[in-house]
């Protein structure tokens, strides 16, 4: 490996932790805005211009604020438990391209850490990984609320991985690898060719277990506040809590990549227009992450099991059977 | 909405409490699908869905920026309480009667009387313990004077409530009484006409 | 008395034959309104709201008396339009200030008029300026007042004073057509109100002995107390039931307490308060309730004192103006470590009580003064009776007024409120030292000679003697007379004289001397000279006889000699007697503790000086609390013994912290209430039970009556002979206290804080060339001290008194024991 290569991954790791970490952010105050509006109210209005500076101000919070160890927790897992939840999650960006490659200056530049050909696979595991974070933090926290949060985000997250690799497999059974990339250009040819026709059951199940993998609303049981306090994160403070809170945040852009990328054509033809058709599709998919929170009501841990075991599962099976045959013949 | 069942607070099955209409839940396995698949093409949650959408596209914002923009408060509204004075004379209204003690049902008003040099009743101390204080208007409506009042001023913080409550504190400033800032308090205990009251015969 | 049953609003109710209606009523819980009636009083019939239908008769529940099977209704139309039309009536212009009156939430018009529902005012009439007064310690505003006359009633029938009347009130007459309009009764009311005002008798000041039961009765804010007016409102008020302190009346009082003000938290005492329907309250009791001992707290050094003090004393000195726990604890410690107890006044009257008892054989005195207001021939010897037990007067007073009775009062100071109580009442002033005879003259006059012991009436018939006397009667004579008359001759017009024989009866004077029995004991008292006669005409019809007898005899040098004479007046006369008690609880005291004559080298003194000095006043080495700080029990001059509880906390140390430190075992004082000796007439009862009310049928529900126990007699009822020749002559000084004043807890209270000097009559003042604030120098055989002299104008005679409530003065050192002590008095 040569020099540049490394400088140039460094580079990109750097801009990916930045940029997702600022979008987690500002995902936080987009979030509070849509909320609001969809709640006839006005959101964070007092600091900056329309509250934009909030972000700042929550950062300066999070960083500045005590961080409390409290005296009963296993200290050890209980400290790497937010490292785990964040690094796994930017970790996954790292075989997700984010946007076709670009020349600056002549030099060719690849938006994507490590084009490797088992990327959806890589991302699909370290989401995965990632949740140690929740299990780990939550039994190590010495709080009954934080361990019902851990033994419900164990259950959730193994059962929607069923359900999210089953879903992908039908559409990378038709693609034939497992590179985002060459997935991407499967669909290069334009609206037509886009994966969720052709897989639209596979589509909707791969979309349900997003939002059972980042535990948003309506699957928000890991840390549902009304019944568990914040579950997971309740002993937790400052900046260790808001590397859960990054992670969540990375987490649901980065899955909004990967749907965009898998389903609906990614950036196309790696053109500008696509590039941007591209940002516009995961921007559409954080939206809806924050629309159905505004909408939709929480359902029981027994209920999303159900869903999961009962319902969901069969179905992706007989997807997955149904395009074999459809291969086959 | 028929008031009748409500007025009948002898409860029983007739009365007032019935059963709302609640469907018999699935127990099978294939009535819970069935239900599953009735509920999610019924489209509830693209109305869900719907609503909030619209809110937003609509933007009616009903957010009032507190510190910036102040809602009208009705005149009836019961905030920190004030002691007027009387119009003509500037004395005070307070004849220390002792009613509003009597009837303050938290037990938070206390006041020191006297004779004073005029073989008058004065009012030494007059205090509210705001800590105790529910607001309920008792002393207001009680007052024969009109001297107590709620007044408009329902921002308390301070370093202690004490703050508000001392008699000189309540009291109208005499340069506001001169001024014509003193106003009356439509509230509890301001004069409502009574047709049943007949007037006492004078002989004079 | 019979018990008759009569029906009233068809309930059949028990009461007495020749009972008041109302108070019938009142006893059986039936309610009739009623204004101005008291119930030991007169009824006044000023009111006229206790109208009801008697056997279908309009009459007056207050003065009209239940007869057998009498039918009573309560409510009629017209009744119903009567009393209506009387609140009414008080209702116009009556002020509306019930927002600062005193009376507010206690009034009795506010009460009435809700009652009756008075929601509209038909009559009305000129108002007139009346501006309020100030008699001192009373506060009289016209303006509030209904001419209920209440006051005028208690102030005559109870108290004795006299001291108020109605005067005219002026303004303008109630309009002719309202007697046209106006039920019949209301309008009598309303006239008479119209007409009058109340007044006192002596112009603009009010001269009386100052009890404030005026102020107590009055249904409305008009008398008031001038100290409390303003500063509070009734309904403020914790009203601790307690038995007021000062004497040995006990009346049941509560003290009304309520927070000092807005800062202090703490309790402090407004005022008196008493059931005044059933117990009339002096002014000290009304007016000195202040005398707590303020600001205390737990002096440790001070109690560790005081355990050593009382490790090393011999003595315990001490007054009786403390509870009977107390006093048992006193007795404990002299059991255990032998101290030698010292109480002088209570010692002598245990003596008393002792040597009249081996007489009648019974520990205790058969009367009470509740048995005094119930007498129609009261006797009072040898007290000082308006300042030594002001209720001892009031039933005097009450028994003279209400009971058409008569009374006899024997002492050396001729007294104006005795005199002025009722004209059948005889002051006999002896000189000091005769009180001996004044009990002979009672067995002489009273006694029964066939039952005496002889030697008695042996002594007794040597003051006899016949005498003859020229008197003077009214003889009827007849006298026929011829007069000649002008008579108009019908038949011819003229006039002629005839000649008529006309017989008389006229009233002839014709002396007469006759010989009548001469009795040396009267001139020896210097009885008046009618005083026979008086007598007679006092006696008609009496059946209740009573006798008070006062610390003079207790203190006599021959006081076992009067303790005997006593007992024999209660064993062959008709006469109850009732021992009055010098302090607030000296029965007690002398009950309670063995008390020793002689006291050591090392004494404690217990609100009195003492080597080290326990004092309740304050001062002392070690505080102690006051009688209104402390909860336990008081004998009172009826026998009974009243709770009294605690209305002002006490911080520091109490008896029984030190009794417990030297090894008596008692967590309270009131652990002692059950443990008060049973074979002195108390029972072991314990404190928390004892109760202190009033019923509606004016029953005393308080405490419990000691019981009186077999004393062995010896069957000896020999008395000696007095000394004809022992009475003090010239200058005599008294130990007494002046009206308003019992001890020093009397003078610290705020409104009663007086200075005590030598006090004496205005006649006496006059006659010696003295002026009030002189400085004399008072001196007798004990000793000598330089006093200011002050004005009492509520006695006569040459008699000066000196007090024992100022305890800047040791008035007490100039007196060897007896009461009266010869003084010379010069100013200086």
């Amino acid at each position: 490996m040569d020099m540049a290569f490394i400088i140039e991954t460094i580079v990109k790791i750097v801009v990916i932790l930045l940029v997702f970490s600022a979008l987690a952010g500002l995902g936080t105050y987009f979030e509070r805005k849509v909320l609001a509006f969809m709640q006839r109210r006005l959101g964070p209005m007092h600091v900056g211009p329309f509250g934009l500076l909030q972000v700042a101000a929550d950062g300066i919070k999070l960083f500045t604020k005590e961080d409390i160890i409290p005296q009963n927790v296993v200290k050890p897992i209980f400290k790497i438990a937010p490292v785990i939840t964040a690094a796994t999650a930017f970790m996954a960006a790292a075989a997700i391209p984010f946007w076709p490659q670009f020349t600056v200056f002549g030099y060719t530049v690849h938006p994507i850490v490590a084009d490797v050909n088992i990327g959806i696979l890589y991302v699909l595991g370290m989401m995965a990984i990632g949740l140690y974070g929740p299990l780990l933090g939550g039994m190590a926290s010495a709080n009954k609320f934080s361990l019902i949060s851990a033994a419900r985000s164990a259950a959730v997250f193994i059962s929607y991985e069923v359900v999210s690799g089953l879903s992908l497999l039908a559409p990378l059974m038709m693609v034939g690898s497992l590179s985002l990339i060459d997935i991407n250009n499967y669909q290069a040819g334009g609206i037509g060719n886009w994966i969720v026709w052709s897989q639209p059951v596979a589509f909707i199940l791969f979309w349900i277990a997003a939002f059972a993998e980042t535990g948003r609303t309506p699957f928000h049981l890991i840390a549902n506040d009304h019944e568990i306090i914040d579950g997971f994160g309740t002993e937790y403070s400052g900046m260790r809590w808001g590397l859960f809170f990054i992670g969540e945040y990375a987490n649901m852009f980065f899955i909004s990549f990967v749907i965009a990328i898998i389903f609906l054509g990614g950036f196309g033809d790696g053109s500008i227009a696509g590039a941007f058709q591209l940002l516009l599709k995961v921007s559409f998919f954080f939206f809806f992450f924050l629309w159905t929170r505004a909408a939709w009501p929480d359902v029981r841990p027994d209920q999303l099991m159900w869903l999961c075991w009962k319902v969901l599962m069969p179905i992706a099976v007989i997807n997955v059977v149904i395009t074999g045959f459809v291969m086959m013949f | 909405m028929h008031s009748e069942p409500l007025n009948d607070r002898n409860v029983s099955e007739q009365s007032a409490y019935y059963y709302v209409d609640i469907e018999e839940y699935p127990t099978t396995g294939w009535d819970k699908f069935k239900q599953v698949v009735k509920r999610t093409f019924r489209g509830e949650l693209f109305v869900g869905l719907w609503v909030v959408m619209r809110e937003m596209i609509k933007f009616d914002i009903h957010t009032v920026q507190y510190p910036k923009e102040k809602l009208p408060i009705g005149p009836r509204y019961r905030a920190v309480h004030k002691l007027l004075r009387l119009w003509e004379s500037g004395y005070e209204r307070c004849i220390g009667c002792g009613l509003c003690e009597k009837i303050c049902i938290s037990d938070c008003i206390r006041m020191d009387t006297k004779i004073d040099e005029n073989s008058r009743k004065e009012v030494t101390e007059y205090s509210i313990n705001l800590g105790r204080c529910i607001f309920c208007g008792y002393c207001a409506e009680v007052c024969p004077e009109l001297a107590i009042v709620h007044g408009q001023r329902y921002e308390n913080g301070s370093e202690q409530r004490a703050h508000f409550v001392i008699k000189d504190d309540m009291l109208t400033p005499l340069d506001f009484l001169t001024s014509g800032q003193q106003a009356e308090y439509p509230g509890f205990g301001s004069i409502t006409p009574n047709e049943s009251v007949t007037k006492t015969p004078l002989a004079y | 008395m019979n018990e008759i049953t009569i029906t009233i609003d068809g309930k059949q109710v028990q009461t007495q034959e020749g009972e008041y209606i109302l108070n019938a009523a009142r006893a059986n819980g039936i309610f009739i309104p009623a204004i101005c009636y008291l119930t030991r009083c007169s009824p006044t019939l000023a009111c006229r709201i206790c109208l009801v239908e008697a056997d279908g008769k309009q009459v007056y529940a207050c003065n009209a008396k239940a007869k057998e099977g009498m039918d009573i209704n309560t409510s009629t139309t017209t009744i119903e339009a009567e009393k209506r039309a009387i609140m009414e009536v008080y209702d116009v212009n009556h002020p509306l200030e019930c927002g600062v009156c005193d009376q507010s939430g206690e009034c009795e018009l506010q009460n009435y008029t809700l009652e009756i529902g008075v929601d509209k005012q038909t009559y009305s009439i000129a108002d007139t300026h009346k501006p309020a007064q100030d008699w001192g310690l009373i506060h009289y505003d016209p303006a509030l007042c209904i001419m209920c006359e209440r006051c005028i009633t208690v102030c005559k029938d109870m108290i004795g004073d006299a001291a108020l009347s109605t005067v005219a009130r002026g303004g303008e007459n109630i309009e002719a057509a309202f007697k046209e309009s106006m039920p019949k009764d209301a309008y009598a009311m309303w006239n008479k109100l119209n007409k009058s005002l109340i007044a006192p008798n002596a112009g603009d000041t009010l001269d009386c002995t100052n009890c404030g039961e005026c102020t107590a009765v009055c249904p409305v804010g008009a008398l008031v107390s001038s100290d409390y007016q303003y500063t509070s409102n009734a309904w403020e008020h914790t009203q601790i039931p307690a038995t007021c302190a000062h004497c040995s009346a006990g009346c049941q009082i509560s003290y009304d307490i309520k927070h000092t003000d807005i800062a202090n938290p703490d309790a402090k005492i407004y005022r008196v308060k008493n059931e005044w329907n059933y117990v009339s309250l002096c002014g000290a009791g009304r007016y000195g309730y202040d005398f707590e001992n303020r600001n205390v707290t737990k002096d440790t050094a001070a109690f560790d004192a005081a355990i050593v003090a009382f490790k090393g004393a011999d003595t315990i000195r001490f007054t009786s103006t403390i509870t009977n726990e107390e006093a048992m604890i006193l007795q404990r410690l002299k059991e255990k470590f032998g101290y030698r107890l010292i109480n002088d006044e209570a010692r002598v009257f245990k003596n008393f009580l002792g040597h009249y008892s081996g007489i009648t054989g019974e520990s205790l005195y058969r009367g009470s003064l509740k048995e005094v207001h119930e007498s129609d021939f009261v006797v009072s010897i040898g007290t000082a009776l308006k300042t030594d037990n002001p209720n001892a007067r009031f039933a005097m007073n009450n028994a003279l007024s209400m009971n058409k009775g008569a009374g006899l009062y024997f002492h050396p100071i001729n007294d104006p409120v005795i005199e002025d109580m009722s004209k059948n009442v005889t002051q006999i002033n002896y000189a000091p030292l005769r009180e001996e005879t004044a009990l002979y003259l009672m067995l002489d006059l009273f006694g029964d000679k066939s039952a005496m012991p002889s030697s008695v009436t042996d002594y007794l018939s040597t003051f006899h003697s016949l005498k003859t006397v020229t008197i003077e009667e009214t003889v009827d004579e007849k006298v026929t007379e011829t007069v000649t008359k002008k008579v108009l001759n019908e038949e011819t017009g003229l006039e002629e004289e005839v000649s008529e024989q006309v017989t008389k009866t006229v009233k002839k004077k014709v002396s007469k001397e006759v010989e009548v029995d001469s009795n040396r004991l009267l001139d020896l008292l210097n009885a008046p000279a009618n005083f026979t006669e008086t007598l007679t005409k006092y006696l008609a019809k009496k059946e209740k006889f009573s006798l008070m007898v006062g610390p003079d005899l207790y203190t006599h040098p021959h006081a076992a000699n009067c303790a005997r004479l006593v007992g024999l007046i209660e064993k062959y006369t008709a006469f109850d007697v009732t021992m009055i008690p010098n302090l607030a609880n000296t029965l007690g005291v002398a009950l309670i503790c063995d008390l020793d004559e002689s006291a050591g080298s090392n004494t404690i003194g217990y609100n009195t000086a003492g080597n080290f000095t326990l004092s309740a006043l304050g001062g002392g080495d070690l505080d102690m609390p006051a009688l209104n700080q402390q909860e336990g029990t008081l004998t009172s001059i009826d026998k009974r013994v009243n709770p009294t509880n605690v209305a002002l906390a006490f911080g520091g140390y109490v008896l029984n912290d030190i009794a417990s430190a030297l090894g008596l075992e008692a967590s309270l004082t009131v652990d002692y209430t059950s443990q008060l000796p049973v074979n002195a007439g108390f029972k072991a009862v314990e404190f928390d039970t004892l109760p202190n009310h009033y019923t509606n049928a004016g029953e005393e529900i308080r405490g419990y009556v000691l019981e009186s126990q077999r004393v062995e007699v010896s069957g000896d009822e020999s008395v000696q002979a007095f000394d004809e020749n022992s009475a003090l002559q010239g200058n005599v000084v008294y130990l007494a206290n002046p009206v308003l004043q019992f001890t020093s807890f009397t003078a610290v209270s705020h409104q009663l804080h007086e200075e005590g000097g030598l006090y004496a009559s205005t006649a006496f003042m006059s006659a010696n060339d003295l002026n009030a604030g002189d400085s004399v120098r008072v001196e007798t055989s004990h000793g000598e001290m330089v006093l200011p002299l002050v004005n009492d104008s509520k006695i006569n005679g040459d008699i000066t008194y000196l007090p024992t409530f100022d305890s800047k003065i040791n008035s007490s050192a100039l007196f060897g024991g007896y009461r009266f002590t010869t003084v010379s008095i010069q100013k200086v």
